[in-house]
This record gives structure tokens, sequence and C-alpha cells, in this order.
């Protein structure tokens, strides 16, 4: 950028401009980093709410760090205590006990503590009255007298740094410790599962297929249009411009029956095949070529080298910025195709289906694996941002000729 | 040579028999389903054919000049025609498509060729700059070898003997196997007569040598180009007089009923505001109520929903335009300047626009959800922090309101686009002298006095290219509604419909192909008002370029 | 190596001028053949045509014995070295001068030990695996050179390709080229619009102008006897100064009278222009070198053929002294000569520029009278509306 101006020269200004800047990032990134996170998150944490950006998983302690055999030992935390505890007996039998002093309490015991008095207290369950017998029971060391609200199954808890701390509760009154843990298993499991695996292959496939052949069309007919003078030449290439200002949807249905004709549907030929050929590649082609100097190919075919060897042997080298440029195009608009393949590829056979179109069926209306979806969009995004990334210096050369997006 | 001057002139008079018998067939009438329009271009390229055919045959005969150009393009095109039918018949492209199993199967294979190839590739770079070097030599050879190791594991992964066997199976066919003695009889002619000693025989000039060069060179593209854009456009014109149903018999010319169905409004007076179908014509549904002159008015279309997604894409036109250009040129005008990090920034921005439509719509969707959805839980909490900001009581559901749904997708759009944009006006701002800023800082203008004398009027011709581009994309919007409208594409309550979805719905769920190409072409000709100056723009470019 | 012969050759472009028009013109064997003239005279189209590069409207272009109308270039075993040098970027030194042997399918061991010799008679041999854009201009042109060499072609074609070095390299390549070609033996085409290039180069010259060859000769021959006023005019630096004088012939003598100035010609002018005889009474345009003045007393010229002119600018040279005058007569117009070439004339005002050159013993300073001798024996004349010589 060879004409560039200073910036504003106060530094007040300088770091309100960047903070605009780093603002409208944000706004820019944060769709993909919930995309990343989300993509990484368990199904039972995909509906948390507060949202999080953080994939968490449930903390897990070995049993043998608690003395213990077996799988490992999920980890609570209690509201009321300090630390964490390890579940590490469930179905105990407990008795749910509430002092007469203060009956909205509840004491957790096992089952069998507490001894009868024999007398009975009046409480009122569900807005009927009910005797219950009174108990004694011992709670940290002194003997109060309560009665028994129910009998319930609970677990046992276990602190984790103290083998001899240990609390009967509930299972839901604890709630489950949560640590960061990145769930990289959604990927392997959309690829496989969800078939998205053979629609990656499938896309490259198509992709590939589709660049190659629009970087051999243009770089034939661009070069046909820079550098040999054939008759109605000028008018060919204006029909050619004129054609990129035709939109794809009043090619979509002749297209459609093309292929039913040529029993191209549902299969990838049809992704493949109508879209070797640009208009806008050739454009490109034809502009770069015209910018090497004559001479050079003059002194080519003085040195006795056919029309297609001066080409493949002294233009094509020099071209490959153009070619660069029009392969990162050519990619991009491969890729990311959706609504071609949609009309095309409708039997709803995985086999000829392609990423956004796996992707459009995964994530439509009646989704459900959000994680799993979101992994999907992970795999999709990133080849295109990739390639851009690398690429980033053709794009900005030569978005501004190109009118396609 | 003489005798093979002699058999290619026989080949030709075969031609004019071939063309005869086509033109025999193209215009017998009866239970064929060829529309008219067909029929003719048909008959036309069968008389063109013939004609070239008798030029052919007898020049060569007499070793006219031009009879050697006329003869190798018949040639050429007879040989092109009969490969690819061929092909066709191997079913060699359909097995490109069924190759994508085999793709799959080998796709670790496939990935190490290409390693190799990247080797290859880094090492001509490496060489390109300094051709002494040995590494890079090594790096090559290296990485040939291993992508010649891998592409014979991936052949074998792969697995290419269905694909085989279906060939091997097909060349037994009498069919394919006339097709393939045409090809091969023509691609021996057309050798034959390129060779020097024929061109000098016939006293061919260097200019006409020149034409052929050039045609043959274009032929690939052009072929395409004829087959699968020019061919399709004037059939999508034909289709839009027909009434046209992909399967059974439903193909009869309607003239311009399609036009005047898509253009069919009746406008009634009503007695009560509410008024339904019942005042208007038979076929006609509500489209919108007004009040004008204290009297009730419904206003009754035909096609109710292709009119009420040109209404929903005007308002989706008037917003999102502006959102995807103004931050743009904001932006802009900031990237260009000399401060650090300006690439970074424009990188960041441009990527929402090469992600990939269908990914960035299915993040967004879940950005919008009412009960879990990020943009509910930050309003929320701008609502604890700002006191201006009244958040609702329970999450708005965005995408399911017909107040927002639209306005949802007009934040998509523009968070697409304005990357691309600020990158179409970067090219716009090294366009404008530098002198011009230095002369405003002389004179003493501050920051918004420099953007708005000097930035933005400079600016001019990129504003209106940008304007035209984003408008035209904007005009054509499907992706982001098909993914992100709910209960169904287009909801609710056809808030979010556009033309080309009414288009898709029309073509391919009702099966009206022919009255969706009459609507193809209506939204075409709005597009093309968009596009025409976008076009005469670029025309001039090319021509700056040098067109003569 | 091979003879190139023009017959009744014109180049004429669509809706456009004749860039060549009706050229005749035989290149002998091993010939050093320059075509000259100002921008737009037809030299270089002339050349692309040998090349095969222009196509050729009508006429006949032979090359040895066979008509080359409609071969391609590559088939008409010759080279050529364009004035940017057209050298493939990526290719290195070899590549580039091997590059026609490859396509000629020339074996590699052969095409080794060609470049190289090519390589080493032109000084390159330390550069060959280097890329073009890391040698100097001069190795450049060099590389050009060795590319056309290597081919061992029957006809070297060269478009300016001295032009974009400079003074001093352009010197020594000169030298080098005229070696190089006198070694060879081979035909030679050469484009320069550079007439001291022109002088010093060719074996003959072909001036040019608007498409029209207007004399082809030895270089000295073209100097002394210009076919018309536009030869006399292009060829020579300082140029010719061309003057509009009145004729008055009275009996025997003939004198010219051009502002208040009168010079006497001599019989010895007379034999080689008789037609200035019938000229009495009308306008010619004379034609006197600049160093054919000579400062009073260094050469012995009788009275009548002296001037005495006022000094404008004297420039000196060292071995010799150019003194600028100025004339009160209208100069004459040279259609087809570069406008740049009667520089800064808007300076010193309307009149006839005269340039003399004289001894570099004498010292002139601006603004004085100066007596000049005019060797008006060595003088040229012209008609001033055909300019044909009035020989």
């Amino acid at each position: 950028m060879s004409v560039r101006r200073r910036g504003p020269r106060s530094t007040i200004v300088r770091i309100l401009t960047y903070v605009l800047l780093v603002g409208v990032a944000a706004v820019v990134i944060f769709p993909f980093v919930v995309a990343l996170s989300t993509s990484m998150k368990r199904p039972d944490d995909i509906f948390a709410y507060p949202p999080s950006l953080v994939p968490e998983q449930p903390v897990t302690v070995p049993a043998a760090s608690l003395g213990l055999e077996g799988d490992p030992l999920p980890v609570y935390e209690f509201a009321d205590r300090a630390g964490q505890y390890a579940l590490v007996e469930t179905d105990v039998p407990l008795a749910e006990f509430r002092p007469l002093d203060d009956t909205t309490r509840t004491i957790t015991l096992p089952a069998d503590a507490g001894d009868k008095t024999g007398a009975t207290v009046q409480v009122e369950i569900d807005g009927a009255l009910e005797d219950k017998p009174v108990f004694v029971i011992e709670v940290d060391g002194s003997q109060i007298e309560a009665y028994r609200s129910r009998l319930t199954v609970g677990g046992l808890f276990q602190a984790v740094d103290n083998p001899g701390d240990t609390v009967l509760s509930l299972v839901n009154t604890p709630t489950p410790a949560r640590e960061f843990g990145p769930r990289l298993e959604n990927f392997s499991e959309v690829v496989t599962e969800k078939q998205l695996g053979r629609s990656l292959t499938n896309t490259l496939l198509v992709t590939l297929a589709v660049v190659g052949g629009q970087i051999l069309t243009s770089i034939l007919g661009g070069y046909a249009f820079a550098r040999i003078r054939f008759t109605s030449r000028s008018a060919l290439f204006l029909l050619y411009l004129g054609s990129v200002m035709i939109p794809f949807v009043v090619l979509i249905i002749p297209l459609f029956q093309l292929m039913l004709q040529l029993n191209w549907r549902d299969n990838l030929v049809a992704l493949i095949v109508p879209f070797a050929f640009s208009a806008y590649g050739t454009f490109l082609m034809r502009q770069f070529f015209i910018g090497i100097p004559n001479e050079i190919e003059e002194a080519a075919l003085i040195d006795g080298a056919s029309r297609s060897r001066i080409l493949w042997k002294v233009m094509v080298p020099l071209a490959r910025p153009a070619i660069a440029t029009l392969a990162t195009f050519g990619f991009l608009y491969a890729w990311n195709s959706f609504f071609w393949p949609l009309v095309i590829i409708n039997s709803g056979n995985p086999e000829s289906k392609v990423l956004s179109l796996t992707l459009s069926t995964l994530g439509g209306r009646s989704s459900t694996d959000t994680n799993l979806v979101f992994a999907g969009a992970i795999i999709a995004m990133t080849p295109p941002i990739l390639v851009f990334l690398f690429a980033q210096r053709y794009f900005v050369e030569n978005s501004a000729s190109s009118g396609m997006k | 040579m003489a005798l093979g001057l002699k058999l290619i002139a026989a080949w030709h008079v075969l031609g004019v028999g071939v063309c005869l018998a086509g033109f025999a067939l193209a215009s017998r009438s009866g239970d064929d389903e060829l529309p008219i329009a067909i029929r003719v271009l048909l008959r036309v390229f069968f008389t063109a054919a013939f004609v070239a055919n008798i030029y052919a045959a007898v020049g060569v005969a007499k070793t006219w000049r031009r009879a050697r150009t006329v003869s190798l393009v018949v040639d050429y095109l007879v040989f092109v025609v009969s490969v690819s039918a061929a092909l066709h018949q191997f079913g060699f492209f359909t097995a490109i498509g069924d190759f994508g199993e085999g793709f799959n199967k080998a796709f670790v294979p496939f990935l190490v060729v290409a390693v190799g190839l990247l080797w290859v590739l880094i090492a001509q770079q490496l060489l390109a700059r300094n051709p002494a070097a040995t590494g890079p030599r090594a790096l090559r050879a290296a990485g040939k070898v291993l992508a010649a190791v891998a592409g014979v594991w991936f052949v074998v992964v792969a697995d290419p003997s269905g694909a085989l066997s279906s060939i091997a199976s097909q060349i037994t066919q009498p069919l394919t196997l006339g097709t393939l003695a045409v090809a091969l009889c023509a691609g021996a002619a057309c050798r034959f007569m390129w060779a020097r000693r024929v061109a000098t025989a016939f006293g061919t000039t260097t200019d006409e040598q020149q034409v052929l060069t050039g045609l043959a060179f274009l032929s690939p593209n052009l072929i395409g180009f004829l087959f699968f854009f020019a061919g399709p456009l004037l059939f999508s014109l034909i289709v839009s007089f027909y009434e046209w149903k992909t399967t059974g018999t439903g193909r009869t010319f309607v003239g311009l009923d399609n036009y005047v169905r898509a253009f069919s409004f009746d406008l009634s007076n009503a007695p009560a505001a509410n008024a339904g179908t019942e005042v208007l014509k038979p076929g006609y549904q509500v489209l919108m109520h007004a009040d004008w002159f204290g009297q009730h008015w419904v206003l009754g279309a035909r096609d109710v929903e292709f009119w009420t997604s040109m209404r929903n894409i005007v308002v989706f036109l008037l917003l999102a335009v502006p959102a995807s250009v103004l931050p743009a040129l904001g932006l802009s005008s900031i990237l260009a300047s000399r401060l650090p990090g300006m690439k970074v920034f424009r990188a960041i921005y441009f990527v929402p626009s090469v992600a990939g439509v269908i990914g960035v719509s299915i993040i967004w969707g879940q950005l919008f959800q009412s009960t879990v959805g990020w943009i509910n839980y930050l309003v929320l909490r701008a609502g604890e922090i700002l006191p201006f900001v009244d958040p609702p009581a329970e999450g708005h559901p965005w995408l399911s309101s017909n107040s927002t749904a639209l306005l949802s997708m007009v934040v998509v759009f523009a968070w697409m686009n304005f990357g691309f944009n600020t990158v179409l006006y970067l090219a716009g701002h090294q366009s404008i002298p530098k002198e011009l800023y230095e002369a405003a800082d002389i004179d003493g203008a501050n920051t918004w006095q420099v953007f708005r004398r000097i930035t933005v009027p400079q600016l001019r011709n990129t504003t209106f290219y940008v304007l035209i581009t984003t408008s035209i994309l904007a005009l054509q919007l499907f992706d982001i509604v098909w993914i992100l409208s709910t209960p169904e594409p287009g909801g609710p309550d056809n808030a979010t419909t556009t033309p080309v979805l009414a288009l898709y719905e029309e073509a391919f769920q009702n099966n009206n192909q022919g009255y969706a190409s009459a609507l193809a072409w209506v939204l075409f000709l709005v597009i093309f008002g968009f596009t025409f100056f976008q076009f005469r723009q670029q025309r001039d470019e090319a021509t700056a370029g040098g067109i003569s | 190596m091979a003879r190139v012969n023009f017959t009744n050759v014109s180049k004429v472009y669509d809706n456009g001028p004749r860039a060549v028009d009706d050229l005749t013109l035989e290149i002998d064997d091993g010939e050093f053949m320059v075509l000259v003239g100002p921008s737009g005279c037809g030299k270089s189209t002339a050349l692309r045509m040998i090349a095969g590069l222009e196509e050729i409207s009508t006429g006949t272009l032979t090359i040895g014995e066979r008509v080359v109308n409609d071969v391609p270039p590559g088939d008409r075993d010759i080279a050529m070295v364009f004035q940017n040098y057209a050298l493939y970027p990526h290719m290195t030194v070899r590549q580039n001068i091997g590059f026609a042997l490859e396509v000629a399918r020339v074996p590699k061991r052969e095409i080794a030990e060609r470049v190289e010799a090519a390589a080493a008679m032109l000084g390159l041999s330390e550069y060959l695996e280097r890329l073009p854009k890391s040698l100097s201009g001069g190795q450049r042109q060099r590389v050009a050179m060795g590319r056309a060499i290597v081919r061992s072609p029957q006809v070297f074609l060269m478009d300016e390709p001295l032009s974009n070095l400079d003074a001093k390299l352009r010197v020594q390549m000169r030298s080098d080229i005229i070696q190089l070609q006198a070694r060879l033996g081979t035909t030679m085409v050469y484009v320069t619009h550079d007439q001291v290039e022109a002088m010093t180069m060719g074996h003959r010259v072909a001036v040019m102008r608007k498409g029209v060859l207007q004399q082809v000769a030895p270089p000295q021959e073209l100097y002394n006897r210009p076919a018309n006023l536009f030869v006399a005019a292009f060829i020579g630096s300082p140029a010719m100064n061309l003057i509009t004088a009145d004729v008055t012939v009275d009996g025997d003598r003939v004198h010219l009278g051009f502002g208040h100035h009168h010079l006497a010609v001599p019989a010895v002018a007379l034999e080689r222009y008789p037609g200035l005889r019938t000229r009495g009474g009308s306008q010619v345009i004379a034609g006197i070198r600049p160093e054919h003045f000579a400062m009073e007393g260094d050469v012995e010229v009788p009275d009548d053929q002296m001037v005495t002119l006022t000094t404008l600018l004297a420039e000196a040279m060292g071995a010799e002294v150019h003194i600028h005058a100025l004339l009160d007569v209208e100069p004459p117009s040279i259609e087809g000569l570069d406008p740049a070439a009667d520089d800064a004339d808007h300076l010193t005002g309307t009149g006839t520029k005269v340039i003399a050159r004289v001894d570099g013993v004498h010292s002139v300073s601006m603004g004085e009278e100066v007596r000049l001798a005019v060797k008006m024996h060595l003088a040229h004349f012209f008609d001033p509306d055909t300019g044909a010589p009035l020989r």
C-alpha cells in the first residue's frame, strides 16, 4: 500500500481508534469463539444458563486415591462445606430427621440412626396432621430430639483430601464440581456418526476438481483473449464480461433440467463439470497475461516455440500470482457453495452430499446435538479460513477487481 | 497427401448425409416432446452443419484456402462432441462422482500425496529465488518420491476397478463403438489438416492460422460457456413461456401467462379493515391492507408469496446495504492509515466473508437462541450495567418473532460482508493522492473534516461499486434465510421469505418450473438494473487494459 | 547465412497509415545493414517483418531463396535481440540461452556445450546459473546476444539493442557487436534511431521516413551525397545547416542571398549541382555542414565566400568550438523529422539557427562578431518544395 496516511497524531485519539478497532474485532471474533467452545462442550453442557465460553466436564478422582477400587469417582461441592467430596457409595439407606425445636431444619443420618423415645409428636404434612414418633439423635456430640420425616437413599461422600471426613447426603444436594474439559470426541463423532467425513472428502474432491478445471480453462481462454488476434475476439470477450452479471438463479432451473438429461443428478459430477469454466477466471488471467511484455512472447516465437509451449513454459510460470489468486477464489467458491448442491443433490443419500449440505441438515431447524453440529461447523470453516490467511496477499490485491464473493 | 485430402473430402460428404438425416429427425412431427423453439434451433444447427460440410467437401477437394479452416472447425467440433458422448456412455462423468467413495477410503494416502507435492512446491519457490541451491533440490526429489509412492498407495486403496470394469462392459456396445469410431476419425482428420505442410498446400495465411490457434485455445472455455451457460440461459427463457413440470407430460406453451400471473394485482375497496379474499377476484389472495382517504383497501395478488418476498427483500436491502457499507467506509479510513497492526485487523475483518455462509448462519442461530442464546444474555447483562437498557423479563425470540426475524438476518448479512467491503474500500484509498491529505493538513483541517471533505468524495467511485455489488448480493439472499428462518424456510408467517426462496420452492417443491423460470427472469431484470452500472464500469476497466 | 530481400513490401494497418510503404531493399549475405530514421518511420516494422512478428500486407520477403511471407517466426532461422532484451525472467542465464535449442530438440549434451561456448564468447561463463533480475543492464544485454548467437542463425535482427544502456557501455557494446558480426560473418539487420550508431556500425545504412525508404548507401556516401533534404538533415551531428537562400544567376556566376548575407557559389559546386543554374530568381535550400565553416585565415577562400555572424552561443568542446548564430530567414520545414531535433528554437526566436564548427585554438565569446570562411565547394543544394537535390 504505497499511498498511506499518517494516523491521528494525538495519543488519546490513537487510543480511541484502537479501542474501536479492537471492539469491532471482538464482534467479528466472538461468534467464532462461541462456536469453538460449543464444539468442545459435552451434551449436558450446551444448554447451561448463563451461557459460558468454557467447555466444562465433571470432576472425578481415581478410586485408588481414596484407597478404593473401581471406576473414577465423581466429585461434588457442598454449599455449606469447604473442599471437594467424592461420591464413594450410592444407594445408602438414609433417614431424614427434623429437630423438634426447629422443624425447618433437616439432618440426614444413616437409616438405622436414632433411638425411639416412644413419644410422638404431631406434625402437619400436606395440610393434614399426623402423629410421628420422636427419636433421640446425636448431632455434633449433643443429643437432640427429632422426628423422622422420611426414609430414603443417598450417597456417602468422602472428602478428597481427608479420608476421615465423610458426609451422608442426598445425591442432589451438593452440586457436581466442574472443571475445564474440552470434549474432543465431538469432532470424531460428527465425522463418523453424522457422516460428515464422507461429506468432507466429497467437498475436497469437488473443490480440487473445480479449482483445477477453472485454472486450466481460464489459462487457455485468458491467453487466447490476451495474446492471439482472432476475429470477433472483442465481441466474444464482451460476451464473457456480460455473463458475469447474469445471476445464478436464472440458470438454476435449466441447469437442473440439463443434469436430469445427463443423468448427473445426485452425482458429484454435477457440482464439478458445470463449474470448471469461469468467466471471472478468464478475465483475471487475461488481465495478467496482457501485463506480461509482448517481447518476451515474441522472443519465444522467434526461438521456435509453439503457442502451447510458450503458454506452458513461459507465460504460466510468470503468471503464478494470478493463478494463486484464481485458485483461492475458486477454492472458496466451491467449498462454500450451497444453493446448487441443495438443488441437485436432493435424494437424501449421504454418499453424495457435500459439507454445506450435511451441515445445513444437521444444524437446521430440528437440530439436536448442538455440540456435534458446531464441531461440524468448525471442521467446515477451518479450511477456507486457513486458505484465506495463507493467500491473503492475493486477496487484498485482487478482490477489488473481482466483484465476486 | 493427395490421398489424405480425398479421404477428408469423403469424410465431409458423409457429414452431409448425417446432417440431412439429423434435419429430417428434427423436423419429424409426432409424439416427441421437443418444444418448437428447440426444434427450430436444431434445424438451424443442422442446416449450418450441412452447408459447412458441403463447402468443406468441395473446398478440400479443390484446395480452396478457406476450406481448411472450415474443415478444421467442423472436424474439431465433431471430435469434441463424439469424445464427450463416448465418455458419457462409458459413464466417465458419473464415475467422477462415484469416485467420491474411493477418495473417501483413500483419504490418508491422498494427504501424503499432498504433503509430497507441497514439498515440491516449496522447493520450487526456493529454487526460483536461488537456482544454484542444493538443499531445495533434495527436498524436491524427496517430495517427488513421496508423492509417487503415496500415489500408488492411493490408487491401490481407492480401488478404481469398479469404474474400469464398467468401462470395459460398455466398450462392447455397438453405439459406444460407433461413437468412438467417429471420435477417432474426426481426431485423425483434425490432426491431418492441422499439419504445416497441409497449411502450406492450402496457402493458409498467418492471420488465418492465428484465428485457428486462438479458437483452439479458447475452445475448452467456449464450449463450456455455451453448454453450461449460454445454452441454459436461452433454455430458461424458453421454459418461462411454458407450463413445465420436471416429470410427467405437463409441458404446454402458455405464452406470457407465467409473467401475467406474476404481475396480477387486484385492488379492492373493502367494507371492513380486516376484509379478506372474499372482496378480491377469484384466485387472488390478500397481499396487504391499507387505509387511504378514509376508506379500507385490500391489495391482492395471484402470487402473494412472491410479492411478500419482494417486499421483504426491499426492506432487507434498505437495511442491510447501509449496515454493511457504512462501517466499511469508516473502518477502511482508519485501516488506510500508517498505524501499526492494521494488517492484522484487516485480516480479522475479512474472515467472516470467507468462512462459509452455512457455518456462520448456524453459529448465529445459536447466538440468537431465545432461552440460552448469548445475545439475550448480553442484553440482560447490559441492562444491569446501563440504566437506559431495559431488558425484557424473558429472552426475546429473535428469529421466531415477525418483527425481528428479518432484522436478525440483516445483522448476519452485515457481519459477513462489511469486511469484504472494507478491503474494497482500502483498494479505493490507494488511488487517493497523498498530496490531498498533506494539503489538508497544512490547511489545518481536523480528522473529521478530512474524512468528510476529502476521503468520502474521493471514494465516490468505490462507494458506487461497493453499493452495487452489495445490493446484488442482498437481492439474492437465500442461504442465511434457509438456515435461520423458523419454523419453516421463510418463516415466521413469510416474514423472511425472499424472492430466491420463493423461486426455489416454486421450482423444486411445487414443481412449477415454467412459472419459476418466469420469476427468475423478473428477478434477473431487477438485478440487471443494478448490474448494468457495474458492467459498464467493469467494461471500462477492461477496455483500459487494452481490449483492442 | 543468407540474403534478405524486400520486394515492394507494404504494411497497412486497419484504418491506419502505411507503416511501411513499398519497400524494396536487398540485404547481402554477411552484410551489416542498419535501418535508421526518426521514431515512427517504419524501421522497426520492417525488422519485425523479417522476424515474422508483423504480417506483410503486400509484396514479398525472402530470406535466402525462400519466400517467408507466411512462414512462422520459429521456422525462419533468424535470431533477434530486443530493446528491452525480453529475457525469460523465470529462467537462468543458461536456460535463457539454451531455450531455442531445447525447443529444437537438440541433445542435452550439445545444448550445454553450445551454451557454454556462447557464454564464454560473451564473458558470461560465471553467470550461467543466475536469474536475469540479478544481472546488470550490460550483462542482460549480453545474455540477449548470447541467446541470438547460440543458434547460429542465418540472420541477426537487432531492435535498438543499445538504447537501454548508459553512454559509456553503449560505446563499448557498439564495438563488441561490430567485432562479433565480423567474426561470425552473419547477415545482420540493425535498427536504431541514433544516426551516430548507424554511421559507425553499418556496412550500409538505410534511411527511412514515414514508411518510405529514402536512401541506402555506405555511411560515407550517405554523409557526402545525401539523396534528399531529409537525409541531409538527418545524418550528421551537429546537423547540417539548412538555409533558405535566394539565387541570383549572373552569367557564369551564381550568388546566394539570405538575410543581409551573400555567398558566391564556386564552379566546383555548380558542377556537382548543375540544377542550381536554372534557379535564378527563386529560392533553394543550401546545406552547409558545420565543419565546412572555418575561422577567417584558417583556410583560403575568396572574399565572396565569407560571412560575418554574431555569436549567439559559443560551446568550447576542446578540439573545436561550436559557434551558434541566428540568421534572419525563415527556417525550412522538413517533413518527417523529429520536432525534438530542432530544440529550443523558441528561446532564440524565429530565424534559422546555424552552427559553425571551428578550430579549438580560437576563443570566442558570446555576442562577438566573427568572420567565417565557408567552404562553399562542399555545400549541398535542394529544391525547397520537393527536397530533391539540384543535381
